[in-house]
């Protein structure tokens, strides 16, 4: 039991965090309540050290990927963060500022924090999870602050109707995956997924097959899981609700959600393992066919109605959740190429290019959307209240090089990064997607792929040549000027410096997903130690392990 | 400056003892093989020496950001140079203390492709430093006068504040990063990132007056021809790749010895001619990088830039980068046949080209561009004649006295409005405030015309001329350097007898055609910052004489030049053992022919190189110095018909540019017409089919996305039950096929579904009795 | 504990279910899943939606008490303990945000929210 708690510490510090900033967020005290976001950065980092130093234990089969999506978690999270600054509570602190009384009751500064920790939290226990119902609750916990953060997040209609379809849509989407959930646990007996996956492989090696309701339950919980991450068919959501969210929160969306389902994924994947070949289990290194074929297909659906969608659209949030789509499209490509030979690096390692594109992803969005987030449109000639919108549509960012240079650079820089343009980041990330695909001989898909990001470069281009190239003032009516929230700007200029920094020195970074993304077969050794009555303290074996199987309670 | 007297003294003992260093040199220490040392340990702080400059260019691109008007961005890469240039003493500090020895510093990993099992199938390029005293060497003149230029450049470029000046000092910070890693990286992918970055920096800072033509013509000009060089260089790195399985220095130098023994015994046949061919493509990119014939074209041009970039990057650092490639890959030039003869034919037709064009030039800075062309040739002779010490030992001190000859000219360009003829300028030596100036150019003059035994550029070149006459294939290039080296004498002190001493008398430039900054657009410069006071009318007009920074710029670089005399005029100097105790050393085995040529080769040199020297000198002070009353006219303009057309031909720099213009562009323009009439009708044709496909598609995905909320519902509800369905068809089919294969259900209990996973599971019971014992009692 | 229901199951206790009913549960709670999800799709109200996905959740939450039963462990009834939890707190969600939009719109008809499209 010690050593689940030791490998809980940096949700707990979050957790800690997220009271202190609840109670902290209703002060009457202007100071003590802007004291919000610093609490939270602070946590965060405490978190994020703490994950980056605890030992790695977990009895699942991808045992680093833990440490790795927690300090990634952390690190996103820290520039979500100062996207954030004014999102919850902007109409109530200017009032509070023309003089009136501060209403607690009205304020949710308070609870935006505390569901965007909770939210992180969550993504963080994903990455650790090692039981069906851990993974469960770390994805519901990850999923639940999203819901009121979207319908929160501005106070037009539009943030409630995108609000209203997240949530009930993912509430389906929560309802197939638990009851996948339940399917894998009646046809294994057990919710640790190290049993799962060991019962589900042992028993294709003897019949050559996962059993049908081992493989209904993976595919329902997967399809499920597929809202998380916004994939076909369960994408439909993506673009109203990217649309109708503020331009911070729907930053938080497209990373922080769609980093929970892949771990998800990758962990359920796992348990059905990579070990298929045309002469059934372990004669190669492929999925069970059902399920290559389905993440196949809905790869390829994935990506290419993403980009395709994209084409149509004059909005810049539609665009990049559009593009959202697609890019996870790209990263099912990992998955379905999986962890490789034995000893893979990462261009081998499609589940390690996966971890490191979700790194690359999470940094290149985060500063394209800071730049529609840094940016708003003031009604020219109206009184100052109310009369503050988002910038949204393509056209409020022309000429945006001459009047904010730096936000132009930004959204040029992560936009060539998304597109995957060479010497930045995007490319790094995309490079092992396609070789690790190509290692598994998925020589179609990776044809598809590359399709794709040429389509892709049409409206990566368009982000790019707008701000960039095409002068003149915005033909609307209202002033686009720079929100007063400095910290929007610099999230994306950090963001800019790290792709192109990262692009060039992205090894570092890349030995850490490739290590994160080993894959261990569960082995008879993992079944043995679970009934072993002398815990070891290796790093492979789970010394509580015993205590966590089905039948010791 | 040690004096004149101790000089001498020292000078007897030193010719007395040359034909015994020369080849002491080889024999002081024993070397064998690449002549690479053993591997040692330096702390990984070194490893910040080409990052504080890239901090240096982030803090000035924040400056742009935030619209910086002051000179803060020159005091940070200044700061920041400075910073680079103490951590690079210390690293020579350590590689002294390990002579002949090597170290490797680890700065993080970038490369790192894995595409087999097999060590030949990765790709190891990483963020490593390789410190030899190689590497050291150069990085103790790219850091240090880095920094002085820095210096120099803060008040040369002031009427530029703002955003230019941001801009400025960016790329020059940059392309200090880039050229720390050109000479500090442990692989060839490295040192090929930093010869781009170098390349990219040398182009925004030639093309920095973007708004005039000449310049933006330059850059391209430069950017374009590098291209040809970086062909064969990229060529050479990746067969040096794909014949020794390996990009980093350790790993080439290890697995090309037995070539290199092959190669001393003079078994070029057994040398397989791919490994032969790596050098002959290095020496294309080194070639091109270092402005050597055919691809010199560039570098005049270059001279478009603001002076203190010709001064870097132009003259001391980047276009020795070339010398660098082929001294750091010396091992390989070895295993070629022909590659070091290449190497010396083109160094010493290009010095010879680059001379006579020098000196029927008016321009004064192009005639320090073309000496620099010139100097460059005798750089890779040094190196092609197989001295191998000479051509980095000239690299350092030219380095030094280069600079200074182009900071000189610079001040007298910032001074006199951007005025660089000489036939508009005299006498400046007798004007208030130039007399700095006029020494540092006298003393610059004297290195580059190689004035004996009291300049470190003689001793230098003194050695390149003694190698090649030592090598007895290689007579004729010292004949051609020598000639070279009268030549370089007569039109360096032709530049200095005509602008710095005689009857004083000046023209100021016209800003709007001058070659330098004046001519930039000053609407946007600071309108109080004293433009007023020149440029603008020039009847009122005064000459500007220059300020601190370049005063003391100039100071620094005479004195260094003078102190560098001690690093050569030992022929086992400090600077020789810092080249021969490197990758380089290994041609000092190779060096054992001792051809006489009456005398020993280098002492006989010492005195026909200074008696040439000085009759240059001489001819120069006739013909230029001596009863010359006017600013425009000299005793030489009378000669001048003698020679017929020649001189006229030499000024128009022997038609190269019109003979390459005629040769490459014109069939090159032609050819692009018709590719691009076959791009218009056969690929836009094509690509405007594949962009009318998905935009179709998305106009029929589209009416999907409508926005109401249970539809959405009603899509994802059927598409998984649609996949469901395919499970479940491909299941039933997979069952059909393999029914045997597989162990049916036998629990009655279940009905159709096989879901009692224990009790059909004989591996599970065993190892579960618990659960076993449950599935009985079920049943 | 381990050695007490070792013990138990030995001597028969719990007593097995009757043959053939975790067929009958999971048929009952598909068909639950089922529903609820057809009610999801076709309904328009948005409460009545909720409910249907609270169906959803307790059809899988059914099928896995009845596993729980069929596996003779615990951990199936632990996770339901917890699909309730998360239920729970999803319905709080669910009503607050339906109040929130009654007040907007004086309207639970989910057309009506239509205004991101395309």
């Amino acid at each position: 039991m010690n050593n689940v708690i030791a490998q809980l510490w940096p949700e707990i510090a979050l957790f800690v965090t997220t009271c202190l900033v609840m109670v902290v967020g209703l002060s009457k005290d202007r100071g003590t309540r802007k004291l919000c976001a610093p609490i939270s950065a602070i946590g965060i980092i405490v978190a994020g050290y703490l994950a980056a130093t605890t030992s790695v234990d977990t009895a699942t089969t991808l045992p680093f990927m833990a440490k790795y999506g927690k300090v990634l978690a952390a690190g996103v999270g820290l520039l979500l963060l100062m996207l954030m600054a004014g999102t919850a509570d902007r109409q109530l602190e200017d009032a509070v500022d023309r003089g009136e009384k501060f209403e607690p009751l009205r304020s949710t500064r308070a609870e935006f924090y505390a569901f965007f920790l909770f939210s992180l939290m969550g993504l963080m226990l994903c990455a650790g999870a090692s039981d069906l119902i851990f993974l469960f609750l770390a994805l519901e916990l990850t999923s639940l602050p999203t819901y009121v953060m979207v319908a929160l997040s501005t106070r037009r209609d539009r943030s409630m109707e995108a609000g209203v379809k997240y949530f009930f849509l993912g509430a389906m989407g929560a309802a197939m995956f638990l009851f996948g959930f339940a399917l894998i646990y009646g046809a294994t007996g057990s919710t640790a997924l190290a049993d799962v996956a060991y019962t589900i492989q042992n028993r294709a090696a003897g019949t050559g097959s996962i059993g049908p309701l081992a493989l209904t339950g993976l595919v329902l919980s997967l399809l499920g899981v597929m809202f998380k991450i916004a994939a076909v068919p369960m994408h439909f959501y993506t673009a109203d609700v990217y649309q109708g969210a503020a331009s911070s929160v729907t930053a938080f969306l497209a990373f922080v959600p769609k980093c929970a389902g892949f771990f998800a994924i990758m962990l359920l994947v796992g348990c059905a393992g990579w070990a298929f070949g045309p002469d059934g289990y372990g004669s190669g290194t492929a999925l069970p066919p059902e399920l290559r074929i389905l993440l196949w297909t809905i790869a390829v659906l994935t990506m290419t109605v993403g980009n395709v969608l994209a084409l149509l659209q004059t909005s810049v949030k539609r665009i990049l959740a559009y593009s959202s789509i697609a890019h996870s499209g790209y990263m099912l490509v990992g998955v379905i190429a999986g962890p490789g030979p034995a000893e893979s690096t990462l261009a081998s390692n499609g589940l390690a290019a996966v971890l490191f594109y979700l790194l690359t992803y999470g940094v290149m969005s985060v500063g394209t959307f800071s730049v529609v987030a840094a940016l708003e449109r003031r009604r020219r000639a109206t009184a100052a209240d109310a009369a503050i919108d988002e910038v949204d549509h393509i056209d409020e960012l022309r000429g945006l090089w001459k009047r904010q240079p730096h936000l132009a650079a930004v959204m040029v820089i992560c936009a060539l990064g998304l597109l995957g343009l060479p010497p930045l980041l995007g490319f790094l990330g995309k490079l092992p997607l396609f070789t690790s695909a190509l290692g598994a001989g998925e020589i179609v898909l990776v044809v598809i792929l590359g399709l794709n990001s040429a389509i892709a470069a049409a409206y990566y281009l368009r982000l790019v040549s707008v701000p960039f190239l095409e002068s003149g003032e915005p033909s609307t009516p209202d002033a686009v000027v720079p929100t007063p929230f400095p910290s929007r700007a610099l999230a994306g200029v950090v963001a800019a410096v790290l792709v192109v920094v990262a692009g060039l020195a992205g090894g570092t970074l890349g030995s850490h997903a490739e290590r994160a993304g080993t894959f261990r077969f569960p082995t008879k050794t993992m079944e043995a130690t679970r009934h072993a009555s002398q815990p070891t303290s290796t790093v492979s074996v789970p010394p509580d392990a015993a205590e966590r199987g089905p039948n010791a309670r | 400056m040690s004096g004149l007297a101790g000089q001498l003294a020292i000078m007897h003992e030193t010719l007395g003892s040359l034909a015994l260093a020369a080849g002491d040199a080889a024999h002081a220490q024993p070397r064998f093989g690449t002549g690479v040392g053993a591997k040692f340990d330096v702390p990984r702080l070194f490893g910040l020496i080409p990052f504080i400059p890239l901090l240096a260019c982030a803090l000035c691109g924040l400056c742009a950001a935030m619209k910086v008007k002051t000179k803060l961005p020159a005091a940070i890469t200044v700061g920041c140079l400075l910073a680079s240039f103490g951590l690079t003493i210390g690293l020579y500090a350590q590689v002294h203390a390990n002579p002949g020895d090597f170290a490797i510093i680890h700065a993080f990993e970038w490369i790192n492709f894995q595409w087999g099992q097999s060590e030949a199938q990765s790709l190891t390029a990483n963020f490593s430093f390789y410190a030899d005293s190689l590497t050291a060497l150069w990085m103790l003149f790219v850091t240090g006068l880095a920094t002085l230029i820095a210096l120099y450049a803060s008040e040369y470029m002031s009427h530029d504040v703002g955003q230019g000046y941001c801009r400025f000092f960016m790329a020059f910070s940059l392309f200090v990063f880039s050229m720390a890693c050109l000479v500090m990286g442990d692989n060839l992918a490295l040192l090929f990132l930093g010869w781009e970055g170098v390349g990219l920096c040398s182009y925004l800072l030639i093309g920095y007056f973007y708004k005039k033509p000449s310049a933006v013509a330059a850059a391209k000009k430069a950017f374009v021809v590098n291209r040809i060089g970086d062909l064969g260089l990229s060529l050479g790195v990746m067969l040096a790749f794909v014949q020794f399985g390996s990009l980093e220095y350790a790993e080439i130098f290890r697995k090309a010895e037995p070539f290199l023994a092959l190669a001393r015994d003079g078994q070029w046949q057994d040398i397989p001619w791919t490994v032969q061919l790596i050098p002959i493509l290095l020496t294309i990119g080194a070639f091109g990088k270092s402005a050597q014939l055919p691809l010199y074209v560039w570098l005049p041009d270059a001279m478009e830039g603001p002076t203190p970039v010709s001064a870097l990057i132009h003259a001391a650092t980047m276009v020795t980068a070339g010398v660098y490639l082929v001294a750091r890959m010396f091992p390989l030039f070895l295993v070629s046949e022909h590659a070091l003869t290449i190497v010396a034919w083109g160094g010493a037709l290009t010095a010879l080209l680059a001379a006579t064009i020098g000196m029927a030039q008016f321009d004064i800075k192009r005639i320090m561009a073309y000496s620099t062309v010139s100097q460059l040739g005798y750089m890779f002779c040094g190196l092609g004649v197989m001295g191998v010490m000479g051509g980095p030992a000239h690299v350092f001190t030219h380095a030094f006295f280069k600079a200074m000859l182009f900071l000189a000219c610079g001040a007298v360009m910032h001074g006199f409005a951007g005025q660089l003829d000489l036939r508009k300028l005299s006498g400046l030596g007798k004007m208030p405030g130039w007399r700095i100036v006029t020494v540092a150019m006298f003393v610059g003059c004297i290195n580059l015309a190689g004035v004996p035994f009291i300049t470190a550029g003689f001793y230098s070149k003194d050695t390149i001329l003694g190698d090649a006459f030592a090598n007895p294939a290689m007579v004729p290039i010292g004949w051609i350097l020598l000639i070279t080296a009268g030549l370089t004498a007569y039109y360096t002190f032709r530049v200095f007898f005509r602008v710095f001493v005689g009857p004083a008398y000046y023209e100021p430039g016209d800003e709007l055609h001058a070659h330098d900054d004046h001519s930039h657009d000053h609407a946007h410069a600071n309108k109080d910052h004293g433009h007023d006071s020149h440029g603008h009318g020039h009847s009122a007009w005064q000459p500007h004489p220059p300020g601190w920074a370049i005063n003391t710029v100039l100071i620094l670089l005479t004195i260094l030049s003078f102190a560098a005399i001690v690093t050569v005029f030992k022929a086992d100097g400090w600077l020789y053992r810092m080249v021969t105790n490197s990758s380089a050393g290994a041609g000092i085995a190779a060096d054992h022919h001792h051809k006489f040529f009456g005398f020993d080769a280098h002492a006989a040199m010492k005195v026909v190189s200074g008696i040439v020297a000085i009759a240059g000198i001489a001819v120069a002070f006739v013909l230029h110095y001596s009863g010359r009353t006017s600013a425009a006219t000299s005793k030489a303009d009378s000669l001048v018909p003698m020679l017929g057309p020649i001189p006229r031909w030499a000024q128009n720099k022997w038609y190269v540019d019109e003979f390459y213009h005629f040769l490459f562009v014109r069939p090159l323009w032609l050819l692009s017409v018709v590719f691009a009439a076959i791009d218009k009708v056969l690929v836009d044709g094509l690509v405007n089919v594949f962009g009318w496909v998905p935009k179709a598609l998305a106009k029929t995905a589209r009416p999907l996305q409508n926005g109401v909320l249970h539809d959405y519902a009603l899509r994802m509800a059927g598409g998984v039950a649609l996949l469901l369905l395919i499970i479940v068809l491909m299941v039933n089919r997979g069952d059909r096929t393999s029914a045997a294969a597989s162990i049916p259900p036998t629990d009655n209990s279940i009905g159709t579904l096989p879901a009692a996973p224990a009790a059909v599971d004989p591996i599970a019971v065993s190892l579960d009795p618990i659960r076993a014992k449950a599935q009985e009692a079920v049943r | 504990m381990n050695t007490l229901f070792c013990t138990l199951a030995q001597s028969g206790w719990p007593e097995p279910m009757p043959t053939g009913t975790l067929f009958h549960y999971l048929v009952i709670s598909a068909a639950m899943f089922v529903i609820g999800l057809i009610g999801f799709v076709t309904r328009r109200n948005l409460i009545i939606m909720f409910l249907c996905t609270e169906l959803m959740f307790q059809a899988a939450g059914l099928s896995l008490i009845a596993f729980s039963r069929f596996h003779l462990n615990h951990t199936g009834e632990t996770f339901v303990i917890f699909v309730l939890t998360v239920a729970a707190a999803e319905a709080a969600l669910a009503l607050a945000l339906v109040v929130l939009l009654f007040r907007r719109k004086e309207s639970l008809d989910a057309e009506r929210w239509a205004e991101l499209r395309g």
